[in-house]
């Protein structure tokens, strides 16, 4: 039996946002179709190492490399590391006043879907797939023909997360605390949606602090965040522990 | 000497004899008018020399009543300024130049305006309130004078609702000379009357252009204005809202798109009555060396209780060194009233341009996105009426405008 080889390497990354480094040295492996959470206390680095993967203009790599499918993807603009399958949710997803979702989210789809070789969607086309997958995330209807996340609740934006997530059909999908904010049928339809993505073989990275989501995800690797480095690695028995504990009881030094 | 010409040569006169705009005058002090020759030149109903367009029909303007709305309720008449007792009809009822800071455009006008539109939008006999439908009406000017002084005045009586689309499209005009035109345009609401007013004004390179929009409004009257204006080698919009009456509504909203050249947009709202609303908002969007100015002048009578005003200006230089000037202003002369105002200049919203390349989107369409929102998202807070907004757009002229500006913005960048 061979291991398949990872859809994404990171190795030694650092990165700095102003004259800050935020993440000194961060080594991962995520393979195609696996599930890991990244865990970590506020400020750790978590949202930061999702950023830098998207190519965000303020979060620069200084040092280290990031393979994504074997292509140099810190290399890559923002809009060809989309291109590539590469999905990251926002923890807070802006408005875009004036945009419809459904034109939003088309013109994306229709992005991807070139760079992929494949015939861009027509408006009916689209709206039928849309509808569909809305109706299963419980996101209304209505929410496709309003302005982009305007108006939209803190529920509504994640879901609206979800949506793209669910017609984008991404490689690999960094869902920034997915769960913040959802309701219960709401991190019911995330766990459902990773399920049926991940059969496909879309593989995800996940940061949340909720073992409730963690464990029905049913990750195959729990990665612990620490001061721009991971500390620890292993599976839902870390989490259960960072639940039990918290994050603290590592951090603290030992006082003599 | 016949009437019509001894008023003409009288306005020429008070022309010479006060002098045109100074060039301190508060209203056009950051983008002062060119000088009253310009406006003047020439027999007015010459074609420009090398320009084979066609004649028109009426004075410029061309009529289209659109849909199936009651179109017998609308009474139209050309009619010719240089005839005694036709000039008496087409300015019966407007006011006197008067001594304001725009007054030489209207002496201007008065002096060269050959022929003009009358529009009078009555209600569907037999019929009263939302039964009688919604009249659609839309007016199309193509200049062909090397200077013009076309006039529309428009009366919609008590209780009407009427929308009118009017479009100044140099483009679509086969006379590719450059003309001065100063056009005024005079509206009257009777009491709640409706009047969606939608408009594109986008003059030649060329071109200087000056459109002075007045409108009146009744008590419980609304009215709605949406422009969307491209530079000039001059172009000034000026509006004036008069709030005649009690709860009477304005809005006024105005994108602005310049990429090297001159554009200015004046909306002078005046609250004369209680209870009544205006709201002013313009979004300019500039590049390489255009000169660009918003102006936004509201005031408030004494007696105007409760009155309720709000101006948002907002700047966005896209590249090269544009000179913006956004200038909201209130003054109120009564304590009962709410204001709010405010200009901003800044760069279009990062966040959202990262959130649509993060989904695909390349940068050009990315920010062809976030723009085209933004303008809409001006229009719909301007015009209560998706459906109708959503027609007007409907053959992609704004988004095929915006996309010229960007790369126009983006060739500026690079040069």
């Amino acid at each position: 039996m061979t291991t398949p080889s990872p859809l994404l390497q990171v190795r030694d990354l650092r990165v700095n946002v102003g004259e800050r480094t935020v993440l000194h040295s961060v080594s991962l492996d995520v393979a195609p179709g696996a599930l890991v959470v990244l865990m970590g206390a506020n400020g750790s680095g978590k949202s930061t190492l999702g950023l830098t993967l998207a190519g965000h203009p303020s979060y620069r790599a200084a040092a280290g490399q990031a393979l994504f499918g074997g292509q140099d993807l810190l290399a890559m603009s923002a809009h060809e590391r989309a291109r590539a399958g590469l999905f990251v949710s926002f923890q807070a997803p802006p408005d875009i006043p004036g945009v419809k979702n459904n034109l939003f989210i088309r013109s994306a789809l229709n992005a991807v879907r070139e760079a992929r070789g494949e015939e861009p969607l027509d408006a009916f086309d689209f709206l039928a797939s849309a509808r569909t997958a809305a109706q299963q995330l419980g996101l209304p209807e209505a929410m496709l023909g309003r302005p982009v996340n305007e108006g939209f609740s803190g529920g509504e934006r994640k879901r609206n997360e979800l949506l793209q997530l669910a017609l984008l059909q991404p490689r690999l999908a960094v869902l920034d605390e997915i769960d913040s904010g959802m309701d219960v049928d709401g991190v019911r339809a995330v766990v459902q949606l990773v399920q049926r993505l991940r059969a496909q073989g879309t593989a995800f990275m996940v940061v949340s602090h909720y073992l409730h989501l963690i464990e029905s995800l049913a990750p195959d690797a729990v990665l612990r965040l620490d001061q721009g480095c991971i500390a620890e690695t292993g599976g839902l028995e870390l989490a259960r522990g960072i639940a039990r504990t918290g994050f603290a009881r590592t951090a603290e030094p030992v006082e003599a | 000497m016949d009437t019509a010409r001894a008023d003409a040569l009288a306005a020429r006169d008070r022309l010479r004899t006060h002098g045109w705009i100074a060039a301190r005058a508060e209203s056009f002090r950051h983008l002062p008018p060119p000088a009253a020759d310009t406006w003047l030149q020439g027999p007015a109903d010459d074609a420009a020399p090398g320009c084979h367009a066609p004649p028109l029909a009426g004075a410029g303007w061309t009529l289209h009543p659109v849909g199936h709305a009651p179109q017998g309720s609308v009474q139209a008449r050309w009619l010719d300024a240089l005839d005694p007792a036709q000039r008496v009809e087409l300015f019966a009822g407007l006011p006197q130049p008067g001594d304001g800071d725009a007054a030489p455009f209207a002496w201007a006008h008065r002096a060269l305006c050959r022929q003009g539109l009358r529009l009078r939008i009555q209600a569907t006999p037999g019929k009263a309130g939302p039964d009688q439908g919604t009249v659609w009406l839309q007016l199309r000017h193509q200049p062909r004078a090397q200077a013009e002084a076309p006039l529309l005045v428009l009366d919609i009586d008590p209780g009407v609702h009427c929308v009118l689309i009017e479009t100044h499209e140099r483009e679509a005009a086969q006379c590719g000379q450059a003309v001065a035109q100063n056009l005024h345009a005079h509206i009257h609401l009777g009491a709640a009357a409706t009047l969606r007013h939608l408009r594109i004004a986008a003059p030649g390179a060329g071109d200087q252009m000056a459109h002075h929009v007045h409108a009146r409004l009744d008590a419980h009257a609304r009215y709605e204005q949406a422009l969307v204006a491209t530079e000039g080698a001059y172009h000034l919009q000026r509006t004036q809202l008069d709030l005649q009456g009690h709860h009477a509504t304005a809005h006024a909203a105005g994108l602005l798109l310049a990429a090297g050249q001159a554009l200015e947009q004046q909306v002078h709202t005046a609250h004369h009555a209680a209870h009544t609303t205006s709201q002013v908002e313009t979004l300019v969007l500039a590049s390489g060396a255009a000169r660009v100015v918003a102006n936004a002048h509201t005031r408030i009578a004494p007696g105007a209780d409760e009155a309720a005003v709000r101006q948002r200006l907002t700047g966005i230089p896209l590249a090269g060194r544009p000179r913006l000037v956004m200038r909201p202003h209130l003054e109120i002369l009564h304590d009962q009233v709410q204001a709010a105002h405010g200009a901003t200049w800044g760069s279009l919203p990062e966040d959202a341009l990262f959130y649509a390349r993060q989904r695909g989107l390349d940068d050009a369409s990315a920010r062809a996105l976030v723009v085209e929102g933004m303008a809409h998202a001006l229009l719909e807070r301007c015009i209560a009426h998706p459906e109708l907004l959503a027609t007007w757009l409907s053959d992609g002229w704004l988004a095929q405008a915006i996309a010229r500006h960007l790369a126009t913005a983006q060739e500026a960048h690079h040069e």
